[in-house]
């Protein structure tokens, strides 16, 4: 991208310490290994990879939810590697999230009225005469009923809760969402309901998102730009289309080509052997373990991103082979 | 979800019961004039009369004032301490949990310590220092029980804290003093509240049994542990002395008990309820011999109607009706709730406690070729037929295998159960199985347990215990859905090979409600679609030419079917509306009408069958289908 | 498996050595001279002499770290000093009497495991069937009297009206085991009621639990004897939590057989700490809770070794 990005971020590692190995020294669990990624206004960036590969840890750090270590950390020009904590309170008027599972996500105590308050009071907006229409407002645009207000999360179905969790993060407008894994958890014609919701939210307020999903072809559908995540390393990333439809990564190749599909042919990359745990990565390249195509050279060297394409880079020693 | 009024209700009696025993003794000026400490000796054990309904006691003193005036020191020790312990703790408990750190390790191990005492020894540690009385006792008492609520309240809110509402408050940059008054403490009430009720009885116990030993309350002050102590002397001749202050004593504790596993039931609606674990009720009398005539046909179910145990409920499942074939793979497809688990766990007699078949019959062809109906088996032929004949994978790899017994302990159970063979035989089938579902290094790994694998290794491990008695008959309830991307291909590889590897014409029942998946491996497709199947027949055709608008739009709404679609370019999935309905709230005719996009009026009043094609391939449950019979809405047709 | 007992029990021992810490220092944070106050009675206070000859007993004359260093000494030598009231080595009262408030314990303990886990099964297994709603009924009436009031009634009922068992008193095996064993059974049966009706509902809510898992339905599934899904793949699971509550509960039967004990004049622990509570006998006071406490923490460091043997959860973190 050329434009200024919204979100900017460099080399962003995450470990978390684990029970211990001897009396004293404590292990630690590195989930993240230097990730860097942008994300321009009103873009859409999918992250895809398996369980355990970091797409849910990236989501919080940039939310400040969680602590982490990168070298920059740009949100809309401000460096949130520095921020105060009173300038990060407001600035999360700015960016939000919505979670996977609907049933956790809303306080099963709180009527909907009482969640969507609470964002707008959390940064003071629309105050006194202002409250309804803008609480009505927030319900019709995702679709619901304003009658559903005083109601509360357990008397709503799946694709209802995954709505109102949407209308939490848009009450109070803002540039940059985090959708983490948020149809995941609905069946396939609610999940294209929300897929749609999420579609006209982006023509309609040029919101950016950072939509984190296992599932490619969602991904491919709602992104512009998607990247790949494998242990907590990008793999690879480019435009949606490309990335899914001529894959320049082995890993990528293998998970597209395992997706399940009712209209492509059979042709499956088979991959060996399991996910190595995060205690005990592979040197060099941290597909090697079970890439079709590995060499010795890749137990060497940590492949580093390289352009394969316009916007397109891949992480793999091999570039003869895709 | 416990409903507002229903919460009040069960709540009535105990807290109307705990109230009379808490107001009684405080409104004792109201009904007894006599003084609880006027000693007259004349009148020791002085049965009871009119003027003093419960008699006298050793020193002459009217028992009913002291039984009173005793509550009102008891109860007001017990409830001033456990206030007090409830304060700081919940304070101390709050503050741990939600900013971490040091006061995190404080509130957790102070709490181990002051464990380590009983309560009533360390109470009588400090009596000695200090010397009895009612507020010493106060004191230790709160001492005593403010590191539980701590630990209560630091547990419980940490529960909370990582829940995703409350990091989505955080996310909204709520205050962190809102988000813990404001969320986290209503959303921990309960457990606190239910730890309130524990608290005050077992202070109250703690007191009267110091007042017993004569370290609690300071005589001539009444209290009930006090009045036992007094009374045990004389228990030959005045029986009735040491009754009245047990009973009291007993009465309240048992008071604040009930309200307190009322309060503790309502607030967990799961442990209230509870069904029996194998009482199954059946169907009593057999309606026809069992009969398969197709020697390729492993099992048949037939117009399967299941309902809950709850008088005048709809069905959970209204009609299910499916042929399951040797070498054959049949898919169960469909959305959450749709009824595809209930239909499955029909076949091998599991289903849960609050369901019931209430028709149809569920016919088996055994391993010996003898034809069962599974509705009418006594206990153990059932415990024969399951593993043996039909065995089953679940959707859940993580949970399904028991964490604390080895791979090769539950493998060799599966084997014994069905087969006379020695242990040392058992595992080494084991081992073979293993090898045979792909699992390298299987000797070494057979020891070790559920936790050491993956999710993958351990669907391995349950598809190779399934296989171990050679089935007829698999079931596969979305035995990848928890699984990868990468790893979901390789299980369904595998299910695919050992299905063509089985001797004997394994017929598979794959249940999933990814139609990709499905695309993989079925032979033939069954929609279901809320407790009804809507369409049935070869995966290939109704996959590729769906004629029930609702797999129509299954299929439609995937985003890999759109591959030209791509939101950036502001496309849109064709989706259908709405949710599927509750079984209690299904609309009349057919029950997908008010999501349909070709429903008619006609739709609101036949529920349609299953209309089976000319070739009787495939069979079809929507009126307006090709293989709808011609005349089955007549009048209403011109209306399209 | 080493590695794990040896952290255990490195922890334990911290854990007896902060107790013993704060038992000490309670002496120190008591506002004014100790000694004075242990002495003084009501409103008097003792003389001079009494107070400095106390406070040499006590060695509360030397400085604070010097009392603290020989009070952890003389404790890891199991030497808990003299009684303030008749000068007698309080160690070997304790190790008198402590084999008789254990064996009170140990008889109510098997009592209450051989009632309650039976019980608590097959009411958990049938949760909301008749013997459940019968067996929590009663249980909730039990939990609800405390163990002196049961004592009492049962003195009452048994050894009053009855004449079937003695009101109390002790008499030692060798003498005569006839007698011994009679009079250990109302307070073993006191102290175990109270005990069964904590381990019946731990039982029962743990099974239920266990019942609902995945693993029970993957058990029945493979074709198993119900028997044997009860007893391998339900009630094994349950005896961990079962016995990690039991040993916490410990503590408070340990408390409880301080009024059994006094109740039915069984000399064990508990009439020496009730005399010397009444008598104001420091020494000796902390000496028996110092005893308890580390029974207590033997007792769970065994039940932790034994659940991590359970569990390989707990084993392999
Ligand atoms: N134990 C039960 N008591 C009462 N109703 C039940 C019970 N189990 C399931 N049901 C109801 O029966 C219907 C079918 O449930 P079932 O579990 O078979 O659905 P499913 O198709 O397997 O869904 P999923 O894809 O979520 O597994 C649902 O409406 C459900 O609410
Ligand atoms: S660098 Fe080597 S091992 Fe890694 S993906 Fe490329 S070919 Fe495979
Ligand atoms: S019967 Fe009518 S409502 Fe039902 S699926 Fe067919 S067209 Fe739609
Ligand atoms: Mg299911």
């Amino acid at each position: 991208m050329t434009a200024a990005p919204l979100l900017d971020v460099r080399n962003l590692k995450k470990s978390y310490s684990i029970g211990r190995s001897g009396l004293f020294s404590k292990r630690s669990l590195k989930v993240l290994h230097d990730v860097s990624f942008s994300v321009a206004p009103g873009e859409v960036l999918g992250l895809v990879g398996e369980s355990g590969s970091g797409k849910s840890t990236i989501g919080r750090a940039i939310l400040r939810l969680i602590d982490s270590q990168s070298d920059v950390m740009r949100f809309d020009g401000q460096d949130l590697n520095s921020i105060s904590p009173v300038r990060m309170r407001s600035l999360r008027k700015q960016m939000q999230i919505i979670f996977q599972d609907p049933y956790a996500s809303l306080d099963p105590r709180k009527t909907i009225r009482a969640v969507l308050s609470e964002a707008l009071d959390a940064h003071g907006l629309h105050k006194g005469a202002a409250r309804v229409p803008r609480l009505i407002e927030l319900v019709t645009l995702v679709g619901l009923d304003p009658s559903f207000l005083d109601r509360r999360p357990h008397e709503f179905s799946g694709g209802q809760r995954q709505r109102i969790g949407i209308a939490r993060a848009l009450a109070v407008e803002p540039s940059f969402i985090v959708c983490d894994e948020a149809v995941s958890a609905l069946d396939v014609s609610i999940q294209a309901q929300v897929l749609n919701l999420l579609a006209d939210l982006r023509a309609k307020t040029g919101v950016s998102l950072l939509f984190i999903s296992h599932d490619l072809s969602v991904v491919r559908y709602i992104s512009d730009r998607v990247m790949v995540l494998y242990l907590g390393r990008v793999m690879e990333v480019g435009p949606a289309d490309q990335v899914h439809f001529s894959p320049k990564h082995p890993y990528t190749a293998a998970l597209v080509s395992a997706e399940p599909s009712l209209h492509r042919e059979n042709r499956r990359i088979r991959l060996t052997g399991e996910i190595p745990s995060p205690l005990a990565l592979p040197s060099g390249c941290i597909f090697r373990s079970r890439c079709p195509y590995a060499q010795p050279a890749c137990a060497e060297t940590v492949p580093p991103l390289q352009t394969v394409g316009d916007q397109h880079q891949s992480a793999c020693l091999r570039t003869d082979i895709l | 979800m416990m409903s507002v009024r229903n919460f009040h209700k069960r709540m009535i009696l105990p807290s109307l019961f705990l109230a009379a025993l808490i107001i009684i003794p405080f409104a004792a000026p109201l009904i007894t004039a006599d003084d609880p400490v006027k000693i007259a000796v004349r009148y020791r054990l002085a049965a009871p009369d009119l003027e003093h309904w419960l008699g006298r006691d050793e020193f002459g003193r009217d028992r009913l004032a002291r039984v009173l005036y005793g509550g009102q020191v008891s109860l007001t020790v017990a409830f001033v301490a456990t206030t007090i312990a409830c304060i700081i703790g919940t304070f101390f408990g709050l503050v741990g949990a939600y900013f971490r750190g040091p006061s995190e390790f404080v509130t957790s191990r102070l709490s181990d310590i002051v464990l380590c005492f009983p309560p009533i020894l360390l109470a009588l540690l400090v009596v000695t220092l200090f010397g009895p009385g009612s507020v010493t006792l106060v004191a230790v008492l709160s001492v005593l029980y403010f590191p539980t609520f701590a630990r209560i309240t630091f547990s419980e809110a940490l529960r909370v804290t990582s829940l995703d509402f409350v990091e989505a408050s955080r996310a909204l940059g709520t205050p962190s003093y809102r988000i813990v008054l404001g969320t986290v403490l209503p959303n921990i009430a309960g457990p606190l509240s239910v730890q309130y009720s524990l608290t005050a009885a077992a202070a109250i116990t703690i007191e009267s049994g110091l007042s017993f030993l004569g370290l609690g309350v300071v005589p001539p002050a009444p209290s009930w542990g006090q009045m036992i102590r007094g009374a045990r002397q004389f228990m030959n001749q005045d029986p009735l002395g040491i009754m009245i202050p047990c009973a009291a004593l007993v009465l309240t504790i048992f008071a604040i008990n009930f309200f307190c596993d009322r309060l503790r039931d309502t607030l967990d609606p799961k442990g209230a309820s509870g069904s029996s674990m194998d009482e199954v009720s059946k169907p009593k009398a057999q309606a026809d011999a069992p009969t398969i005539k197709d020697p390729d046909v492993v099992a048949v179910i037939n117009k399967l109607r299941l309902e809950t145990a709850h008088f005048g409920t709809p069905a959970v499942i209204e009609d299910v009706s499916l042929i399951l074939r040797a070498n054959q793979c049949t898919a169960l497809v469909g959305e959450s709730g749709s009824g595809k688990s209930l239909s499955s766990l029909a076949l091998m007699g599991l289903l849960p406690g609050a369901i019931r078949q209430v028709g149809g019959t569920l016919q088996l062809r055994r391993k010996s070729d003898e034809v069962v109906d599974l509705g009418f088996l006594d206990a153990r032929t059932l415990e024969d037929i399951r593993g043996n004949d039909i065995a089953m994978i679940f959707q859940e790899p993580m949970t399904s295998l028991n964490p604390i017994h080895k791979i090769s302990d539950q493998m060799i159970e599966a084997i014994t159960a069905h087969r006379p063979m020695s242990r040392s035989d058992a595992r080494a089938h084991a081992i073979a199985l293993l090898k045979r579902v792909g699992m390298n290094d299987a000797e070494r790994r057979i020891d070790s347990y559920p936790d050491q694998m993956s999710g993958g290794m351990r669907q391995r491990v349950m598809i190779g215990m399934a296989l171990s008695c050679e089935p007829r008959l698999l079931i596969a309830d979305e035995p990848t859905t928890a699984l990868d991307v990468t790893i979901q291909a390789e299980i369904i590889e595998l299910l695919q090979t050992l299905r063509q590897d089985q001797g004997n014409g394994l017929s598979l029942l794959f249940i999933s409600h990814n139609l990709g998946v499905v695309a993989d491996i079925a032979d033939r497709v069954a929609v279901m679609y809320s407790g009804l199947i809507v369409e049935e027949g070869p995966a290939a055709q109704i996959l590729r030419d769906p004629h029930h608008p609702y797999t129509r739009a299954l299929i439609e709404s995937m985003p890999s079917s759109h591959e030209e679609l791509n939101s950036a370019r502001g496309d849109r999935l064709p989706a259908i509306s709405g949710t599927p309905p509750l079984p209690s709230a299904r609309p009349s005719g057919c029950t997908f009408r008010d999501r349909c996009p070709i429903a008619l009026p006609a739709c609101a009043d036949i529920r349609p069958a299953l209309y089976p094609s000319a070739d009787g391939e495939r069979a079809v449950r929507c009126l307006r289908a090709p293989e709808a019979p011609a005349g089955v809405m007549n009048h209403q047709t011109e209306a399209a | 498996m080493l590695a794990f007992i040896s952290r255990r029990m490195a922890a334990a021992v911290a854990m007896l050595l902060v107790i013993g810490t704060i038992i000490f220092s309670l002496l120190i944070i008591v506002p004014g001279d100790p000694a004075e106050l242990l002495l003084s009675t009501g409103g008097g206070s003792a003389s001079a002499e009494a107070i400095a000859n106390l406070r040499v007993n006590m060695g509360l004359d030397k400085p604070v770290l010097t009392q603290y260093v020989t009070f952890l000494y003389n404790t890891a030598r199991l030497d808990f000093g003299t009684s303030i009231v008749d000068n007698g080595s309080i160690s070997s009262v304790i190790a008198l009497r402590l084999p008789r408030t254990l064996e009170i314990i140990i008889a109510g303990t098997i009592f209450a495991l051989l009632l309650a886990i039976p019980a608590g099964t097959a009411a958990g297994l049938r949760a909301g069937g008749k013997f459940d709603i019968t067996a929590s009924a009663i249980n909730a009436l039990l939990t609800s009297i405390p163990g002196f009031v049961l004592g009492t009634l049962f003195i009452f009922f048994f050894a009053q009206v009855l004449g079937w068992l003695p009101a109390g008193g002790y008499v030692a095996f060798a003498t005569n085991p006839m007698q011994h064993l009679q009079m250990l059974v109302l307070p073993a049966l006191t102290v175990g009621l109270h005990l069964a009706t904590i381990v019946f509902r731990m039982t029962r809510a743990s099974v239920l639990e266990m019942r609902g898992h995945d693993w029970v339905r993957t058990a029945v599934a493979k074709g198993l004897r119900r028997k044997r899904v009860v007893r391998r793949h339900i009630l094994y699971n349950a005896l961990g939590p079962i016995i990690t509550v039991v040993g916490l509960q410990l503590g408070i039967l340990l408390g409880s057989t301080v009024l059994v004990e006094f109740i039915y004049n069984w000399p064990g622990l508990s009439g020496l700490l009730v005399s010397a509570v009444e008598q104001r006998d420091y020494p000796t006071v902390r000496a028996v809770i110092l005893t308890v406490a580390a029974i207590f923490i033997g007792i769970n460091l065994v039940i932790d070794i034994l659940s991590s043997l359970l569990d390989p959860r707990i084993r392999l973190q």
